[in-house]
């Protein structure tokens, strides 16, 4: 059976990776603007 | 109805119509970078690492991702979940295909021209019937899906909810075509990506984690359960559903296109990371209905019942109800515009300029484009006005899409094959996934099509094979 660590520290990384899902986009996206890379 | 709805429909009609010419706007404006057809259906083929890995992101993150995540559980527990985020390895092993699509086609336009170098006319024929079906299906599940959603959360009539939100993906997709919407998939990106981590972490908070896992463990036991027989299968099935579908699908292909060289692979491999997460994320939720005491009467609405009850706890009413409808708008909408560029670019390039040998000219192609998008638009809607449920059609193709999976690589990486025997395959195995989906179970028709047809392109390597036929040009009739 899953452990309730495992769940919870399981949502806690979806939660966590997913936010940094946005940073990496808007880190991303300033390199590339400021390089004239967009499109 | 949902819950209580939380906004009016005066304020669900406000936000939609904002939304909706905010985008509107951003196509107009993008679209002027567009002088011809490949800076429409292609964005100039010069899309860069975080717009590229954005868009294949936002386009996956469908109202399935939202509302079948939470759905599968409800009913599967945490392999539910991880079985829904398994689909993000269509999109990271995606990135060597990408890689392999700029190589061998640079001037390339759509998987329907790469079919049709391949495996001929048959070939094309087949796939173009396989790849229409199933674009145009997963059309009208998202135009079907926005207007229930519309009306649950904003007492939006269906009928004027669905309209409203494929009028609004027309028309910033017929202004600004790829660049319109690629541009509006990153805005739509953070929003999803951010709205799901919001919700989630006031779940997460408002949760006794200790209550919550016991109630889970006393009640529904299954749930927790490591092996779980139909959770394995579904998450592999999934994942075989997801590499069919992105694998074989112009959307993804156009993106490929789209992209810089050197950026493609990258940009899938990071989408798929930045994926994975999501279905954990959102689906978890479900999983508080119980512990909460939330009377779950539809399990398919599971998640923003829970999310609307949680941010109403925090008193937080109106502005929860505005926040899931945003989130829910956009993985809509990040869909739809994809499916409608898409699906067009087939209809002009390999139907217009392929099959009818008409010329696409820098004059006409804005006419043109315009027609099929109007064209793909007006069936969706046609078909979407009923509001039957079409989630079965479309979970149902498993067996469809996986059944191109084979055939693909093979053409992209092989140098010979016996293309009968292949196109034998695909029929074989789309057989196959539809017998096992009613016949045997839901879960094993991806896996069951795609065996087969592997088999079957397997076999062809051996049994007299032929070189492809040399690369012709790949886009007949464009000046």
């Amino acid at each position: 059976m899953f452990s309730s660590s495992f769940f919870y520290g399981l949502v806690i990384l979806g939660l966590t990776w997913t936010a940094l899902g946005a940073l990496a986009l808007i880190v991303l996206l300033l390199k590339d603007w400021i390089k004239k890379q967009l499109w | 109805m949902l819950a209580a709805a939380s906004i009016t429909r005066e304020v669900g009609w406000a936000i939609v119509i904002v939304l909706g010419l905010i985008w509107i706007g951003l196509g107009i404006l993008w679209g002027r970078k567009a002088k011809n057809s490949e800076g429409f259906m292609l964005a100039g083929r010069n899309v860069g690492l975080s717009l590229g890995s954005a868009t294949a992101m936002a386009t996956w993150v469908t109202s399935n991702t939202m509302m079948v995540a939470p759905l599968l559980a409800l009913k599967m527990g945490i392999w539910g979940m991880l079985a829904y985020a398994s689909a993000s390895f269509g999109l990271m092993l995606f990135a060597p295909l990408a890689a392999r699509i700029k190589s061998v086609m640079p001037d390339g336009f759509t998987s329907g021209d790469f079919f049709r170098q391949r495996y001929g006319a048959a070939g094309w024929s087949m796939f173009m019937v396989i790849t229409l079906l199933y674009s145009i299906t997963w059309l009208v599940t998202m135009a079907i899906a926005g207007g229930k959603l519309l009306e649950e959360l904003g007492e939006i009539p269906y009928l004027q909810g669905m309209s409203l939100i494929l009028v609004v993906c027309v028309l910033y997709t017929l202004f600004g075509g790829l660049y319109a919407v690629i541009g509006t998939d990153f805005i739509q990106s953070l929003i999803i990506l951010l709205g799901v981590v919001a919700i989630g972490v006031m779940v997460l908070f408002h949760l006794d984690h200790g209550a919550t896992y016991e109630y889970v463990e006393t009640n529904q036991p299954a749930l927790l359960d490591v092996l779980m027989p139909v959770a394995l299968l579904a998450f592999f099935n999934n994942m075989l559903f997801g590499f069919g579908e992105v694998f074989h699908n112009n959307v993804w292909w156009s993106r490929a296109f789209a992209m810089r060289k050197g950026v493609a692979p990258k940009a899938f491999f990071l989408s798929g990371i930045l994926w994975f997460p999501i279905p954990i994320a959102a689906g978890f939720i479900a999983l508080a209905a119980g512990p909460l005491g939330i009377n779950v009467t539809d399990p398919s609405k599971v998640g923003p019942a829970v999310a609307n009850h949680v941010l109403g706890e925090y008193g937080m009413g109106m502005t929860g109800g505005i926040l899931i409808l945003v989130v829910l708008f956009c993985s809509i909408a990040s869909s739809i515009d994809s499916l409608l560029a898409a699906t067009s670019d087939l209809l002009v390039k390999d139907v217009y300029c392929g099959l009818f040998k008409r010329k696409l000219t820098d004059d006409t192609f804005r006419r043109v484009a315009a027609v099929a998008i109007l064209l793909v638009a007006g069936i969706a809607w046609l078909v979407a006005l009923p509001g039957h449920n079409l989630d079965t059609v479309l979970f149902s193709a498993g067996g469809l899409v996986a059944s191109l999976i084979w055939p693909i690589i093979a053409g992209l990486f092989w140098k010979r094959c016996n293309r009968a025997l292949v196109l034998i395959g695909i029929i074989a195995g789309v057989i196959t996934g539809y017998i096992c989906w009613f016949a045997v179970q839901t879960y094993v028709a991806a896996l069951a099509g795609g065996a087969v047809s592997m088999l079957f392109t397997v076999l062809s390597r051996f049994i007299a094979p032929s070189p492809f036929p040399e690369r012709t040009s790949a886009s007949p009739n464009v000046e």
